[in-house]
């Protein structure tokens, strides 16, 4: 199970970029000189610290009206430094904050979603998991739709400076689990 | 006497002329399909078919003229009406990369089920689209991207026809399938409603001794035209029509039902007279004892009375092409589904057939086997759509980008 994920995360890391690289400017590219070799070594030439693999959110397209408050992000944080990497939340244009949940057991036994106030800790050359139903990241008070195949960029906040990812915006009839506001330690 | 044993490519033209273009049930020898040479083994030999991966990068798409694989699923959906431009690029940013990620093997990125992926068994998925979808691309529509003319044999059902967007999943394993189309269909569920889903099977173990059968027991879409080598203008699109098509076909896809109460009674022989071949090996009736389905069909033989050896309504003259461009790629499915109240079978083809240009190479063949056709006496085509199968994506490309272009 651990080999295929790496494996897929490979796989996926350049399909993003060549996502990325296609739809970047709107034109449409020629491809006379464009190869899967060149692709791979622009990846690891400018690979950056820290990188959201796989990354998706769950659309609003399919939400129920009233309910586009927030959504969810998902993918595999990759650190690529020998250094942990600490995420503690960031910002979106797409809403008013990124905040890092996790699900905890609430008082009656059930798994709730709630903020983490501690962050993430994405380990030296590690990997930190992002699924629904586990840690993930949430933006919050979104103020503009996620359609499906669209993109949602987060400036995420870490110790080691802001780092920018993006996700793919995708159908996702999951991640519908309560939250719970979790009170402010300040308060 | 083979195809082979009995001249050169001019001969083998003239076989691929008088079987290759036959409707919905012409026969003869799957060749070449994999771009191997004629006679190769029609299985390669995967390490394991559990995990065999096809390519999914190319200038074509899989599952054309590729061998077919054993289960195949026909998924066609309509675009939702507030669909516009952007939302079909979003819908092929979807697409492609799910696609892309299913073939591999390593599963879409929100597949809860990425066990089920990792079987990829073979798995191509082909992309196709009908002129609601071109036309709201802002893109060109070909002339012959539209609904086949009526038949008089035809009796249509809206349920198995038409459709803005068509997904072609063939795969060897019916698990790894189901999967691939759930995951499809979920992913584009916000911008495109489901219409119809056709089911399909060929022969598991087929290959020399066990060639594809119809459930009507006949030898199926084997002789085909060479489309690796000369006839492949025949299956491609190319400069002649809009640019974002070039390197990608048509697909004509037909449901043809066959009546098998009445068929169970009719005797071999008249049987084998209605297709104009033999049961046990698909050879013509005019071949020689110990032909196989690729013998030339001698269509002016006559009996010791003067009538034709090759019936005037048989199958086999009927689907004759009456001129080279007559020929496309067939590449059927049986169908065998619940039968409905009062009725033991179901049972039908999925006739799938390739091809440049539909209105120039299958109308006029389907018009003959229409006008007279002794098949026609079990078969009814129930079902029918045309749709453009985009050209394959090519490195960095999304599948219908040129559409954009």
């Amino acid at each position: 199970m651990h080999a295929r994920t790496v494996l897929a995360g490979a796989c996926a890391g350049l399909l993003t970029l060549t996502l990325a690289a296609c739809g970047g400017s709107g034109s449409s590219t020629s491809d006379a000189t464009s190869t899967p070799a060149a692709s791979t070594a622009s990846a690891s030439a400018s690979a950056p610290a820290l990188t959201l693999v796989d990354g998706w959110a769950k659309s609003t397209d399919s939400m129920p009206a009233g309910s586009m408050s927030m959504t969810g992000v998902f993918g595999t944080l990759t650190n690529a430094t020998d250094k942990d990497i600490q995420v503690t939340g960031g910002m979106s244009p797409a809403g008013s904050m990124v905040e890092t949940h996790e699900t905890v057991k609430n008082a009656s036994g059930t798994m709730q979603m709630q903020k983490d106030l501690d962050g993430f800790t994405v380990p030296a050359g590690g990997t930190f998991v992002l699924a629904p139903g586990a840690n993930h990241l949430m933006v919050m008070g979104l103020t503009q739709e996620l359609k499906v195949g669209s993109e949602v960029t987060l400036t995420l906040d870490t110790d080691s400076g802001p780092v920018e990812v993006t996700a793919s915006v995708r159908a996702f009839p999951g991640a519908q689990e309560s939250y719970v506001p979790t009170p402010s330690p300040s308060q | 006497m083979t195809a082979t044993t009995t001249g050169g490519p001019a001969r083998r033209g003239l076989l691929a002329s008088a079987a290759g273009a036959a409707g919905a049930f012409a026969l003869a020898g799957w060749s070449a399909s994999d771009g191997s040479p004629r006679g190769a083994p029609p299985r390669p030999q995967d390490a394991d078919p559990a995990t065999s991966v096809r390519p999914f990068r190319g200038e074509h798409q899989g599952g054309i003229a590729d061998r077919p694989q054993t289960y195949a699923a026909f998924a066609a959906l309509d675009l939702r009406p507030d669909v516009d431009r952007d939302a079909v690029r979003r819908l092929f940013t979807v697409l492609t990369d799910d696609i892309e990620r299913l073939m591999t093997g390593a599963a879409p990125v929100t597949d809860q089920e990425p066990e089920l992926a990792a079987v990829t068994a073979g798995l191509t998925v082909t992309v196709g689209v009908g002129p609601a979808l071109v036309a709201r691309a802002g893109a060109t529509v070909p002339a012959w991207l539209a609904p086949l003319p009526a038949f008089s044999i035809d009796r249509i059902e809206e349920r198995w026809s038409g459709g803005d967007l068509l997904l072609q999943l063939c795969a060897e394993s019916p698990t790894t399938l189901a999967h691939a189309q759930r995951r499809l269909l979920t992913a584009i569920e916000p911008l495109c409603t489901l219409r119809w889903v056709q089911r399909g099977f060929r022969e598991p173990f087929e290959g020399e001794h066990h060639p594809m059968r119809n459930l009507m027991g006949q030898v199926d879409g084997t002789v085909q035209p060479e489309v690796a080598g000369r006839d492949a203008g025949l299956l491609w699109c190319g400069d002649e029509g809009p640019a974002w098509l070039v390197g990608g076909s048509a697909l004509v896809l037909r449901r043809i039902r066959m009546t098998l109460d009445t068929w169970d009674r009719v005797d071999r022989l008249s049987r084998e007279n209605a297709i104009g071949r033999r049961l046990d090996t698909g050879a013509p009736v005019t071949a020689p004892a110990g032909a196989t389905a690729t013998a030339i069909a001698d269509l002016n033989a006559k009996d010791s009375l003067g009538f034709h050896v090759i019936d005037d309504g048989a199958h086999l003259r009927r689907a004759h092409a009456m001129a080279p461009h007559e020929r496309f790629l067939r590449r059927p499915y049986s169908y065998d589904d619940a039968p409905t109240e009062g009725s033991l079978s179901d049972s039908g083809l999925l006739f799938a057939a390739f091809m440049a240009d539909p209105v120039r190479q299958f109308v006029p063949v389907q018009q003959r086997l229409a006008d007279k056709d002794l098949l026609n006496l079990w078969t009814t085509p129930v079902g029918s759509a045309v749709f453009a199968i985009l050209p394959g994506a090519r490195d960095g490309e999304l599948l219908g980008e040129r559409l954009f272009a």
